[in-house]
């Protein structure tokens, strides 16, 4: 209950609430972020976030995931403002879809030939792997 | 669709009919050829009427006609009207979603219109189309007075660009300030307004290295209120200018973790706030355009009401003097007949 999260997208206000922690896909990896952080700016790459405890899940112990389309993360006095290009929260993704999409994603990524193609299919496939990692966490943790 | 129609004689109500016959169709650009005809054509045949009275007289027959038109008119701008009502009504929604993720950034870096950059970038942002009242000549019209503080300011090194987003913004503009003029971007609102469109034109406006971008949009307040408003976007070199200055931001505050150098988050952060500021304009002026709209109209169907009211009275004036003059002249033929 000790940080006050607003998730934004362009098209919309995604999220906003509190939560104990939250762990965010950045471009160096994932960082956690707890009460009385230092302000940090980071950007976020395409992945999978997980928050825990306070409105965004029942209890204090579980944990909550959402993927980011990238974006960035801005933290100053436990005030967490992630702004995404576009964020999907784990209820709306459909399992098997996911999982599909995500074995032709990588299928589709080794096959790619010429800078285009393997840039686009890259991409796909970071998406693809994000929505599929959001939705493993839910069913683990 | 710019053809400008003389209407000397009555055979305008040609151009009157041809606009009523679009109805379902094309409305803006055809209602645009009709109302104009309409609004000449009509006033002239009022003028004529009774000022020239007795000396060349609209025919009745061309009085119908022209009554005829302009009810065809007032039915296609309260459809119009209606129109406008229901896409303004979808647009809003969108519009105050789309607010919430301006915000932070105005907060972090805050806003500094009285920027004085070098290589600027100003943009207008205005509708594709027409008859919407006001709007885009309000934009044009601040744009250019901005223009003239920026020119005032940076004197001679001063470089800005000019970009507009909108048929109608790239016409007034390029009469207005050819000299500044850059590009136009025309055809945005065609499908719906995304953010990947927006930033693609961020991208774009960002090629050649500004040192602040200024948008200049007309924001929805409420469906009668739009008022142009300007954002400020600055990019990295100027933001750390600005963080010297006693109004600059705090942004020192902050510690940037990333693999690359700060410059370059800070320029990815530019960017994203370019667009996500962008998208805002748009929606907002999207927004705005179809509730001017819609008064617009909602004020054309009066006049063409009243005009029809007028009308109506001089026809059946006139209708009523015939059958008048007639009856005198079989009475008095009868009369003479009979004294005879």
């Amino acid at each position: 209950m000790s940080l006050q999260i607003s998730i934004l997208t362009p098209e919309r206000p995604f999220w906003n609430g509190q939560a104990d922690e939250i762990i965010l896909p950045t471009e160096t990896g994932e960082m956690g972020v707890l009460k009385n952080h230092a302000p940090i700016i980071t950007g976020l790459d395409v992945g999978a976030m997980l928050i825990r405890g306070g409105q965004a899940t029942g209890s204090k112990d579980e944990w909550n995931s959402y993927a980011i389309m990238g974006g960035f993360a801005l933290v100053k006095q436990n005030q967490v403002t992630i702004l995404a290009n576009e964020a999907v929260s784990a209820e709306n993704i459909n399992p098997e879809e996911a999982k599909e999409a995500f074995e032709i994603a990588k299928v589709n990524l080794e096959k790619a030939e010429g800078v285009k193609e393997k840039v686009e299919a890259n991409f796909a496939y970071k998406r693809a792997k994000a929505r599929y990692q959001v939705v493993k966490v839910l069913k683990k943790i | 669709r710019g053809k400008r129609l003389l209407v000397d004689d009555l055979l305008g109500n040609m151009a009157l009919r041809n606009a009523a016959s679009f109805l379902g169709q094309r409305l803006v650009g055809a209602a645009e050829l009709g109302i104009s005809a309409a609004k000449s054509g009509a006033g002239e045949a009022l003028t004529n009427a009774f000022v020239t009275d007795g000396v060349r007289h609209a025919s009745n027959q061309a009085v119908k006609q022209r009554i005829r038109a302009i009810k065809n008119i007032g039915k296609i701008t309260k459809a119009m009207k209606m129109v406008a009502a229901s896409k303004m009504k979808n647009a809003q929604v969108a519009v105050e979603q789309s607010r919430g993720i301006v915000n932070p950034f105005v907060r972090l870096f805050g806003d500094h219109p009285g920027v004085e950059g070098k290589a600027g970038v100003t943009v207008a942002v205005t509708s594709d189309r027409g008859l919407c009242g006001g709007l885009n000549s309000n934009i044009t019209k601040y744009t250019r007075a901005l223009l003239k503080l920026d020119t005032a300011a940076a004197g001679e090194a001063a470089s800005t660009k000019l970009v507009a987003i909108g048929d109608k913004g790239r016409s007034q503009l390029m009469r207005a300030e050819g000299r500044l003029f850059s590009y136009a971007i025309a055809d945005t609102y065609k499908v719906r307004v995304t953010f990947a469109q927006a930033s693609l034109i961020a991208e774009e406006l960002l090629k050649s290295n500004p040192e602040v971008v200024k948008v200049m949009f007309n924001k929805f307040r409420s469906a009668i209120s739009f008022k142009p408003t300007l954002a400020t976007v600055l990019t990295p070199e100027a933001l750390e200018k600005q963080l010297t200055e006693p109004t600059g931001n705090r942004l020192d505050a902050y510690e940037i973790e990333a693999t690359h150098e700060r410059s370059d988050v800070m320029r990815d952060l530019a960017e994203f706030q370019l667009a996500a500021t962008l998208y805002n304009a748009m929606l907002e002026n999207n927004c705005s355009e179809h509730a001017s709209r819609m008064s617009a109209m909602e004020n054309s169907t009066k006049s063409a009401g009243e005009m029809l009211g007028k009308l109506t009275l001089e026809y059946n004036r006139k209708r009523q003097a015939t059958i008048t003059t007639e009856l005198i002249e079989i009475i008095a033929g009868a009369s003479a007949l009979m004294d005879a």
